[in-house]
């Protein structure tokens, strides 16, 4: 496909978003004789999209999610909305807050933050397997693998300096959500496994293998306790510093910036690196990719090691951040590394993207929680739950755009009177 | 093309007036007076229609709103992040008794209660033992649950010795997973058992399931134990044990419920061992509202079969009258000597 078959009004569509994209990423193309190739349209469609539909997509889903509110409360939404904005803590950025209402805020940011960090750093690891055409649904065993990592070496290997402890706990945490995740990566290129079967399948041997480490009467299990399915702490040299808020009371540590440090290495990575290019080369045409010398099986290994990595890295920060010990109902019951995928989703496997999204997910989780509403406007039974929606609408909707930019382009492919090229996918 | 960026502006502006509206004043709450004492009760993960632990401490809550007209707001833990919180917001909002619920609670207790030291908290299921800092606002709320696991296991003793199975005398207990609680429950049962009848021979196994909540896992266990001859099943296990009780059913032998009163199950639960965090919930926020300044921490209020907030539940009504009457008479009177420490029910740990 050239320039000279779209219409005159397509073109001044991409020009238009040209503009836009600049604002947003700084990944220019330039040059008048600058002829997109197909997949590159398709990925600039697709990012094009990428800066109104995630918009369209959270306010819509606020929307429904608002209708939701006053048919189950009869109470004014915007108010529900104003309570879990205020809940978020992040009125704390507007200056004229003051007083008791600015410390209370500041409290609620650092929460919000808190959470915002694993949800990063598991929406990078959902987002990176996606750029190389892979649906990682194993962050969340990945991130618990992370944990457990974590939480080991955190409660051992008590001679290190403080600094060294952390950073081999990091360390060794990412690498063994990798090795985790490249198990899967392994089978795909290998023998040819789904990875959406294997990963899933991956969850639940972390589920249960992290259970009987921490729960089961377990090498990990604090033998102090010995019937309470708690770990031993992790040694207070090896806690991540916090930064703001109190140390002891789960103030936001610097775990923080290491999450926006991971989304300046996969920003980096996809774009500017060699391994970000095969990735995204694969990502877009397999056989193409392959017919072009690159070895796809090798990029399907590291782009799920790397995944995996990252979830990790996440599982790390939660355990050295504020946890410090791991227990039984967090291995069964943890979410993060599904909630990661709707991160990734919303945040259209960008870096800015992941960052707003991650944002945009804790800032939910943290405003919804009941503490934050008034229980005489909001029944605590009823306000656990309206997280769930706003997020189930949302990636609800992120699906349905998809499709709209889909059908919108088999509508311009039968305009143009060709055969209908795209249903097929 | 115009139409797009109009669009975008449009909702740029919607945004920021979003934002804006939302920013503006603020939305202090507004204090009540300090007359009626103020109770928050700070759930764990799993939320408010958990028909156990959860439940039972909100229904213990709102008992003693409508009973003892205390101010009181139950704050819902979604996430582990959510915990610590959860207790600092109810502090900061002037709630004068905090009542953490779970053993999970232990730690966000142990680190919040010496920062916030005139507000008391209460921690059901976490032992005093377990909180480093050793704050002296913090009550542990802790149940014997070997004694009411006794009294059904001595049920349970009796009734297959007037009725044995298949020719058999064999009763037996069923875990989810190895957990304090549960370890007492059934160390308690098997004493209970042999005591009422020393030949009885007595099953246990654990489901391995620390949902608690897949009831296939006790099911399976459950009719492992039954074809093994057991007569009577005891399931300590919250709602996995609902498989096994069904699983009882099906096979026509007795079942034991377990936490809550669960004879509405049907004429097949032989009786239940009752732990009834509502009552331990309810008498707390009782000894806090009587007086705010004399409630002490720095130790565990024990719940036993001598406060009534552990025991038996209804006898079926399958049982024969002669049975009924049978049993209740010794049952009672066990009870009375747990009660005045005659008995004392081993715990198992």
């Amino acid at each position: 496909m050239t320039d000279d078959e779209l219409d005159p009004d397509l073109e001044d569509v991409v020009a238009e978003e040209r503009v836009e994209e600049l604002d947003s990423e700084p990944e220019a193309r330039s040059g008048a004789d600058y002829a997109p190739s197909v997949a590159e349209r398709l990925a600039f469609y697709q990012r094009a999209g990428g800066i109104v539909t995630p918009i369209l997509t959270a306010l819509l889903a606020f929307f429904v999610g608002g209708l939701v509110v006053l048919a189950t409360t009869g109470k004014n939404p915007l108010a529900t909305y104003r309570a879990i904005f205020d809940g978020t803590g992040l009125n704390w950025l507007f200056p004229w807050v003051s007083g008791t209402e600015r410390s209370l805020a500041a409290l609620n940011l650092q929460q919000t933050l808190l959470i915002a960090t694993p949800l990063i750093l598991t929406g990078l690891a959902v987002a990176f397997a996606f750029r190389c055409g892979m649906f990682n649904i194993g962050g969340n065993g990945q991130y618990i693998v992370g944990a457990i990592t974590a939480v080991w070496i955190g409660s051992s290997l008590n001679g290190l300096p403080g600094w060294l402890h952390i950073l081999v706990a990091v360390v060794a945490a990412a690498v063994a959500g990798g090795m985790w995740a490249g198990i899967a990566g392994f089978l795909k290129a290998s023998i040819g496994a789904h990875e959406v079967i294997t990963t899933i399948m991956l969850n639940w041997i972390a589920v249960w293998v992290g259970s009987y480490l921490v729960g089961f009467g377990g090498p990990l299990q604090d033998k102090a306790q010995i019937s309470a399915p708690v770990t031993k702490s992790v040694a207070p040299d090896a806690h991540l510093p916090v930064f703001w808020g109190s140390a002891v009371l789960q103030g936001l540590h610097v775990g923080f910036f290491i999450a926006i440090g991971a989304l300046a290495v996969y920003w980096i990575m996809i774009n500017r690196t060699t391994l970000g290019y095969e990735v995204r080369a694969v990502g877009f045409n397999p056989e193409a990719a392959r017919y072009g010398g690159i070895s796809v099986a090798r990029n399907y290994f590291l782009a799920m090691a790397i995944s995996g990595a990252f979830a990790g890295l996440a599982g790390s920060m939660d355990i050295l951040g504020w946890q410090f010990h791991l227990d039984l109902t967090t291995v069964q019951i943890s979410s993060i590394g599904f909630t990661g995928i709707a991160v990734a989703l919303l945040g259209r496997n960008t870096a800015v993207g992941t960052f707003l999204a991650g944002i945009l997910f804790a800032a939910l989780l943290n405003g919804t929680s009941t503490r934050n509403l008034d229980p005489s406007v909001f029944k605590p039974e009823l306000a656990g739950n309206l997280t769930r929606i706003i997020q189930g609408l949302v990636v609800l909707f992120v699906g349905a755009d998809l499709l709209i930019l889909y059908l919108w382009q088999w509508r311009r492919k039968l305009r143009l009177g060709r055969p209908r090229a795209v249903t097929g996918q | 093309m115009k139409s797009k960026r109009l669009l975008l502006l449009a909702i740029a502006v919607v945004a920021a007036g979003a934002a804006l509206a939302a920013g503006l004043g603020s939305s202090s709450s507004n204090a009540a007076p300090r007359a009626t004492a103020r109770v928050a009760v700070v759930t764990d993960i799993g939320g408010l229609n958990d028909k156990g632990f959860n439940h039972l401490a909100y229904v213990g809550l709102q008992r003693a709103q409508s009973k003892l007209g205390v101010d009181g707001r139950v704050f819902i833990t979604n996430t582990a992040e959510d915990r610590l919180p959860n207790l600092r917001s109810a502090a900061q909002q002037g709630y004068g008794l905090v009542i953490g619920v779970g053993f999970l609670m232990f730690d966000p207790l142990d680190k919040l209660a010496p920062a916030v030291p005139n507000t008391k908290f209460a921690g059901v299921d976490v032992p005093y033992a377990l909180l480093a800092s050793k704050p002296a606002n913090v009550r542990g709320l802790v149940f014997k649950e070997q004694e009411a696991g006794y009294l059904v296991g001595y049920i349970a003793g009796l009734e297959i010795k007037r009725h044995p199975y298949k020719g058999k005398q064999v009763v037996s207990g069923v875990g989810a997973n190895k957990v304090p609680a549960i370890i007492h429950f059934l160390t308690g049962y098997a004493a209970g058992a042999k005591k009422a009848n020393p030949k009885v021979t007595v099953l246990i196994n654990y489901a391995n399931d620390p949902t608690f909540a897949d009831q296939a896992k006790c099911k399976v266990t459950t009719q492992n134990q039954i074809s093994r001859g057991s007569g009577v099943v005891f399931e300590a296990a919250g709602q996995c044990g609902l498989g096994g009780l069904t699983a009882a059913k099906q096979s026509g032998v007795w079942g034991i419920g377990v936490d809550a009163d669960q004879s509405f199950l049907g004429p097949h639960i032989l009786t239940s061992a009752t732990k009834k965090v509502d009552v331990a919930v309810y008498q707390t926020i009782q000894a806090y509202a009587q007086n705010p300044d004399g409630f002490t921490g720095g130790s565990d209020q024990v719940f036993s079969v001598k406060n009534g907030a552990v025991g038996y539940g209804k006898l079926s009504p399958k049982l024969s009258k002669a049975d009924r009457a049978y049993i209740l008479a010794r049952v009672s009177n066990i009870a009375k000597q747990i009660a005045s420490g005659k008995i004392v029910p081993p715990s198992g740990t």
